[in-house]
């Protein structure tokens, strides 16, 4: 039952991160608490997805550019992490579930690339035109989003099942304890952190206000 | 010849909006998208003469590029060129000229500006201590305000403004929207850092050799832009192997 709500839910989130509305309930930090919700563990998956929206905040859609897909890899890494881990942070689980969800992220923008090649036959092609052709438009549009819920919630689906059974395996070979990888993980965040202000000029160009931003990330350190 | 398009018709156009990139493909881009939108409009105004609506249909499926948030803008205008009765040349000429410029805008605001600073925000309130929920709940409440305001605004001005939605355009300060969100984003930037430089990402504390550790990290992030992104990837990747190779070794 859980792998159904797996595969349902991604099919929901791919949709939303390209076909309908875009509401952003695809973004990671989002999906992945959204996944942990869904399967009893929503503290987990929050901590998933603080590190995958680290990781997906410099990625930018913009026109036909390919590039990981990270909706659904998130929601396959969650439900495998959740699945071999349960409840609280497991430190190694969580960097072997980050590092499969980001190379997973590969997989979901190839299928992407896949879907509107495809597409390009499922929207365009000559139909019968049976009840006009405003009619088959219809059809064509609404059977390309059907083909994306079904690939979304495929790529979620077989990531979390794969996952989840390499995560088990592997968690019990790890060698290098709790505390490196999660130490490891938020040097790697960091690093993503600092990459985002590229997308507001880059330190050339808004130096002022993140100085200032610093200051005040500084002085709510100090108040804790 | 003008026709009034009515209420429910406008309603089911915006509706179908949402769902304009369903079909997005390399040969027409949102094209077929665009067709299935405006297909309310076309009904109503061809409902008695199939030919046309046939030759409107094909037209309408040809290729078109647009941001999605803005796509609603170019619906409007060429509803209202149809409803107006404009030469099928002229409204093809319209979805050549604003194609390009409304990508490029609805880029630069929305994905590289409104939604980095939303998600930012929530960030900030997560790694400050606020619970898992607040941060959700949050940034879906801020981020789809600014969405759905932007889709509705844009649809009525191109609903109102038909062919010239591009002159009146021109004069909203967009450009200054745009760089207000490029501060307040550097902003946000700079407040999580120090956040995440001392573990807040993982939810630890961190000692001085990792607060240093991930303090050149973020240095080296801020320096190298995107382009961090696949060398970080890869030295995880290699560092799991090795957490994992060290013991198959034992």
């Amino acid at each position: 039952m859980m792998w159904v709500v797996v595969g349902l839910w991604g099919g929901v989130v791919g949709l939303d991160v390209t076909s309908f509305a875009q509401c952003m309930i695809s973004r990671p930090l989002v999906a992945a608490s959204l996944t942990g919700l869904l399967l009893g563990h929503p503290a987990e998956g929050a901590v998933l997805g603080l590190i995958f929206e680290a990781f997906a905040l410099t990625i930018l859609p913009i026109g036909a550019a390919r590039y990981p897909e990270a909706g659904p890899a998130t929601v396959a890494a969650t439900a495998a992490y959740v699945e071999a881990a349960g409840s609280g942070v497991d430190g190694a689980l969580l960097l072997l579930a980050v590092v499969l969800g980001l190379l997973w992220e590969r997989v979901g923008g190839a299928s992407v690339y896949l879907l509107r090649r495809v597409d390009e036959r499922v929207a365009t092609a000559a139909g019968t035109g049976v009840g006009g052709i405003d009619r088959e438009v219809e059809r064509r549009h609404l059977a390309a989003m059907v083909l994306d819920f079904v690939r979304a919630g495929t790529v979620a689906l077989v990531g979390g099942v794969v996952g989840a059974a390499l995560l088990r395996v592997l968690g019990s070979w790890w060698a290098l304890g709790e505390s490196l990888p999660l130490a490891v993980l938020g040097v790697a965040g960091a690093a993503m952190l600092g990459a985002a202000l590229s997308l507001f000029g880059g330190w050339a160009e808004r130096r002022v206000a993140f100085a200032a931003g610093v200051l005040c990330g500084l002085a709510l350190l100090l108040l804790r | 010849m003008t026709q009034r398009l009515g209420r429910r018709v406008r309603a089911a156009v915006f509706l179908r909006s949402l769902a304009i990139q369903g079909s997005w493909n390399y040969r027409t881009l949102l094209g077929t998208g665009f067709a299935f939108a405006l297909l309310p409009v076309l009904r109503a105004l061809y409902r008695d003469d199939p030919e046309r609506l046939r030759e409107a249909v094909e037209r309408h499926s040809q290729i078109f590029n647009s941001h999605p948030y803005l796509a609603p803008m170019a619906l409007g205008a060429v509803a209202t060129l149809e409803a107006g009765g404009e030469d099928a040349a002229v409204v093809e000429r319209f979805k050549a000229a604003v194609r390009g410029s409304l990508g490029t805008l609805g880029d630069r605001l929305v994905w590289a500006g409104w939604r980095p600073v939303c998600l930012l925000f929530a960030l900030a309130l997560l790694l400050a201590g606020a619970a898992w929920w607040v941060g959700v709940v949050v940034f879906l409440a801020i981020y789809n305000a600014g969405h759905f305001l932007l889709r509705v605004w844009s649809y009525r001005l191109g609903l109102r403004e038909g062919k010239w939605v591009g002159e009146r355009l021109r004069r909203y300060p967009l450009g200054k929207a745009q760089r207000l969100l490029a501060e307040v984003g550097a902003f946000l930037v700079g407040l999580v850092l120090p956040l995440a430089v001392t573990g807040g990402l993982v939810g630890v504390e961190f000692g001085p050799p990792w607060i240093a550790a991930a303090a050149v990290a973020a240095v080296l992030g801020i320096g190298l832009g995107s382009g961090i992104r696949t060398p970080i990837v890869l030295c995880l990747a290699v560092f799991a192997f090795v957490g994992l190779a060290l013991r198959m070794m034992q």
